[in-house]
């Protein structure tokens, strides 16, 4: 297929961009606020936990990991890196907190605690405190507490329980979960009051709640349309999307009105069966984060009648569930953490699938998006979110004769990724989906 | 001459060849567990009468199995411990039992337990803070793991039995730190290289066993005249694991290493289980607060409004003091296994820390390979300079 020059080939939705324009909005007036002077937390994803109390107690939050992501974008990471190396940090550690330790090295022991004059968007401002968490990695609450060596902040780091597949079903074991993250998050709002000063307002953290619940489950809905063939929905869509869901990054309200927009312009491509690129040839998993530096690269393999349908299960909304009945905040909060982590597990019980949520999310999603093929992007200096992608490709073949296709990258590290390289490869792993597809049909898979 | 069925020769043969005695125990009709941390608590193993077997990697073994099931940039050791697991090196287990002490075992374990078969698997879930809700969670997953430990052996486990047990374990412990005490003289009575090849043995018998083994050493060590001799520096190491005598080689070609606070060290030893009402309660207690593995998030107070750096150190690193203090260090060696996140984190501000005892200190990595010892060699050798 030709394309002119500058055109798109993605069919972007149209709801995507006031989403987008909302979120980023609303980081620039929590930058103004930061700036005049209101207390700030660096904050780690932590998966519809800790922020619903951060934002009912109306407290702007950071996230390094985002701005990690931004640093490394507009180039001023490097510089941040090389100081952490100095420092004594080891180089392989997650590159977002190389950043992160390195430019909170020079805002406080070079700049006596103002934000460096080269940091990108606003700069991250000294923090109150610091939220850590032990959700999927080490990372996430070691970085936060090596921090200590440049900032006086205290950390709380936020705890999370990680069955096995097998456990969770002991008689008990997911209430014994839920009691320890309300205890938990009891603790943490006494934590948040002694800080800040102020008491949490109880009927704003329960509508917090449930908006955060809703505009999830409204987010989970858009995502099934997307099994529609063909599919309504490119993953570049998603991922502009997303923050609002994840990260609960703008105005509750306003965010879940936007998602149900968007429900209804996916609803309307099904219904009119358009699709998210010219012409769907193969639909795929994308496993990771992808390479944002490098989102053009999908229009090339759009061009090539490849649709990205389905993403990672750690940035897709939890699997909706009924917490109307639950009247403590905290505890439905809780809850609906909990659904993030284990809402796969009874169906991956009954298909007989080990590992959790490490490979049976990717099989669902194959079987039931109808996926030819998974593309994973490894990232090298994030190693947590990348463990499970050789064992994710082993068990796609095994069970569903689904091919993957490997291509490597970095989230600070851009160079790693290479796009000419990858879409070297485009070619053979079209012949290598379309073999996948005759034996599928040859095993009475029904794609 | 020492006698090789006894003490030091016996624990040095077992080193060599810890798949042994093992085997003779299950053709005895014993039931051998696996585990890949210490912070399995072995003594709920010990007292429904199973053994437990630490399963080790192997830094000599080429690496061809594990690359379709983890990442090559991921912890080493899991790597290998896998890798041996999936070239059938540990069939003859009948159980494992994995814990989430740190995201590489966490996700190992789930890997581990689809690609194997053995008759039990157990994964016990691991909170990283010490607080109250925490330690209470932990010792509810103590309790599952009983209740798959009864439900797989068909056997109650009495509280007469678990405080027994933990009793033959605390005595090891005790054990263990009176062996180390005798790397206090100088030149110490027994080398690193010696004790790493002990504890790698108590790990691989029934605990009764270990413990005679080791009250012999003890004694022979005592009395030994053929002792380490004394070296340019007396160092202690600080590392997840070290469990391989070639790397403690590297160190002692020039240096007497009189502590290793490591996993194949004094780290599972340093304190005891306290005898509690419920005895899960002290399990729960000694392995979440005692064992002091990097990957437990400590603060000087629980759920601090204020912090304060050298406190804070304090909280992290105070179990060190007494090691530099009463074993006269002259230098720490830093020593990092590639990919390890807890530990790696902590460098800097262990170096902060041991500046201020005033311990000079060298940050070495490698990547658990018998290739990566070659350049640590040099470099141990240019810190030895420094100091002496």
């Amino acid at each position: 297929m030709v394309v002119e020059k500058g055109k798109k080939t993605i069919n972007r939705l149209e709801l995507m961009h006031p989403l987008r324009a909302k979120v980023n909005e609303t980081y620039l007036k929590s930058i103004e606020a930061i700036q005049a002077g209101k207390p700030t937390v660096w904050g780690m994803l932590n998966f519809y936990y800790g922020d619903p109390i951060l934002k009912a107690m109306d407290i702007e939050v950071v996230y390094p990991e985002n701005y990690g992501a931004i640093a490394a974008a507009t180039g001023v990471a490097q510089q941040y890196l090389e100081r952490a190396d100095a420092d004594g940090f080891p180089t392989h550690l997650c590159g977002y907190s190389l950043n992160t330790l390195g430019y909170t090295s020079r805002m406080m022991k070079e700049l006596n605690g103002q934000i460096p004059p080269e940091a990108p968007f606003g700069g991250m401002p000294k923090p109150l405190f610091l939220m850590s968490s032990a959700a999927i990695c080490d990372a996430r609450y070691k970085w936060f507490q090596a921090l200590g060596r440049y900032i006086d902040v205290p950390v709380w780091a936020l705890e999370a329980p990680t069955p096995g597949a097998k456990e969770f079903f002991i008689e008990g074991y997911y209430d014994r979960m839920v009691d320890l993250e309300v205890k938990h998050l009891r603790d943490f709002v006494a934590f948040v009051e002694g800080m800040v000063g102020k008491k949490m307002d109880w009927d704003k953290l329960d509508k917090t709640a449930n908006l955060m619940i809703e505009i999830n489950r409204v987010w989970h809905e858009v995502n099934e349309l997307r099994k529609a063939k063909p599919c309504p929905m490119h993953s570049r869509d998603f991922w502009s999307a997303m923050p609002a869901a994840l990260f609960l990054a703008g105005d509750l309200e306003d965010s879940l009105r936007l998602y149900q927009d968007m429900y209804k312009e996916v609803k309307d491509r099904v219904d009119s069966h358009v699709s998210a690129i010219p012409e769907e040839k193969y639909r795929l998993v994308f496993a990771e984060l992808p390479p944002w530096h490098s989102l053009g690269f999908f229009e090339k393999l759009a061009e090539r009648g490849w649709n990205f349908v389905v993403e990672s299960f750690g940035y897709r909304p939890p699997i909706p569930i009924d917490l109307s009945n639950v009247s403590d905040p905290l505890e439905r909060i809780s809850r609906f953490n909990l659904q993030f982590y284990v809402g796969y597990y009874e169906d991956a019980q009954k298909q007989n699938v080990l590992g959790g949520t490490f490979a049976y999310p990717y099989l669902k999603y194959a079987r039931e998006w109808k996926c030819d093929g998974a593309l994973l992007h490894p990232l090298i200096s994030c190693r947590s979110a990348s463990t499970h992608l050789p064992y994710v490709a082993d068990m796609l073949m095994e069970e569903l004769k689904v091919p993957s296709l490997s291509i490597e990258g970095d989230i600070v590290d851009l160079r790693l990724f290479n796009p000419e390289d990858a879409l070297a490869r485009a070619e053979p792993f079209e012949e290598s989906m379309e073999h996948y597809r005759k034996i599928r049909r040859q095993e009475g898979f029904d794609w | 001459m020492s006698d090789k069925n006894k003490g030091l020769s016996k624990a040095q043969e077992i080193y060599l060849n810890r798949l042994q005695r093992v085997k003779e125990l299950k053709a005895a009709g014993k039931k051998i567990i696996g585990y890949p941390c210490v912070y399995v608590p072995l003594e709920m193993l010990t007292a429904l009468d199973l053994v437990p077997y630490r399963t080790c990697g192997d830094m000599k073994e080429p690496i061809t199995e594990v690359d379709r099931a983890l990442p090559s940039s991921f912890c080493p050791i899991m790597r290998t411990c896998l890798d041996c697991a999936l070239k059938g090196k540990n069939d003859f287990l009948d159980g494992m039992v994995t814990i989430h002490s740190c995201d590489p075992q966490e996700k190992t374990a789930r890997v581990w337990e689809s690609y194997t078969n053995h008759p039990y698997f157990h994964f016990i879930d691991m909170p990283i803070t010490v607080r109250p809700e925490a330690l209470e969670y932990f010792k509810s997953q103590l309790n599952d793991f009983r209740k798959t430990l009864e439900a797989f052996t068909g056997k109650k486990l009495s509280t007469d039995k678990l405080e027994a047990a933990i009793k033959s374990h605390n005595q090891q412990r005790t054990l263990l730190r009176e062996l180390y005490e005798l790397t206090k003289p100088s030149p110490p009575h027994i080398s690193g290289t010696e004790i790493v090849q002990v504890v790698k043995a108590l790990m691989s018998l029934p605990v009764a066993e270990a413990n005679d083994l080791l009250t012999e050493v003890i004694s022979e060590v005592k009395n030994r005249t053929d002792g380490p001799e004394e070296k340019s520096a007396r160092l202690f190491i600080w590392t997840s694991i070290l469990d391989d005598t070639d790397i403690m080689q590297v160190f002692e070609a020039k240096a007497n290493v009189v502590m290793d606070e490591s996993c194949g060290g004094i780290r599972a030893y340093r304190a005891g289980v306290k005898f509690t009402a419920d005895p899960q309660e002290g399990l729960a207690n000694y392995y979440l607060n005692e064992i002091t593995c990097a990957r437990t998030f400590r603060q000087a107070t629980l759920g601090e409004t204020r912090k304060d750096y050298a406190r804070d150190l304090q909280s992290r690193f105070g179990y060190l003091r007494r090691i530099v203090k009463e074993w006269k260090t002259d230098g720490a060696i830093m020593l990092l296994v590639r990919y390890c996140d807890p530990f790696a984190f902590e460098i800097p501000s262990l170096k902060d820390y041991l500046d201020s005892l005033g311990v000079p200190s060298i940050y070495i990595e490698y990547d658990y390979t018998i290739g990566a010892l070659a350049p640590l060699r040099t470099r141990v050798e240019a810190f030895l300079e420094t100091i002496s």
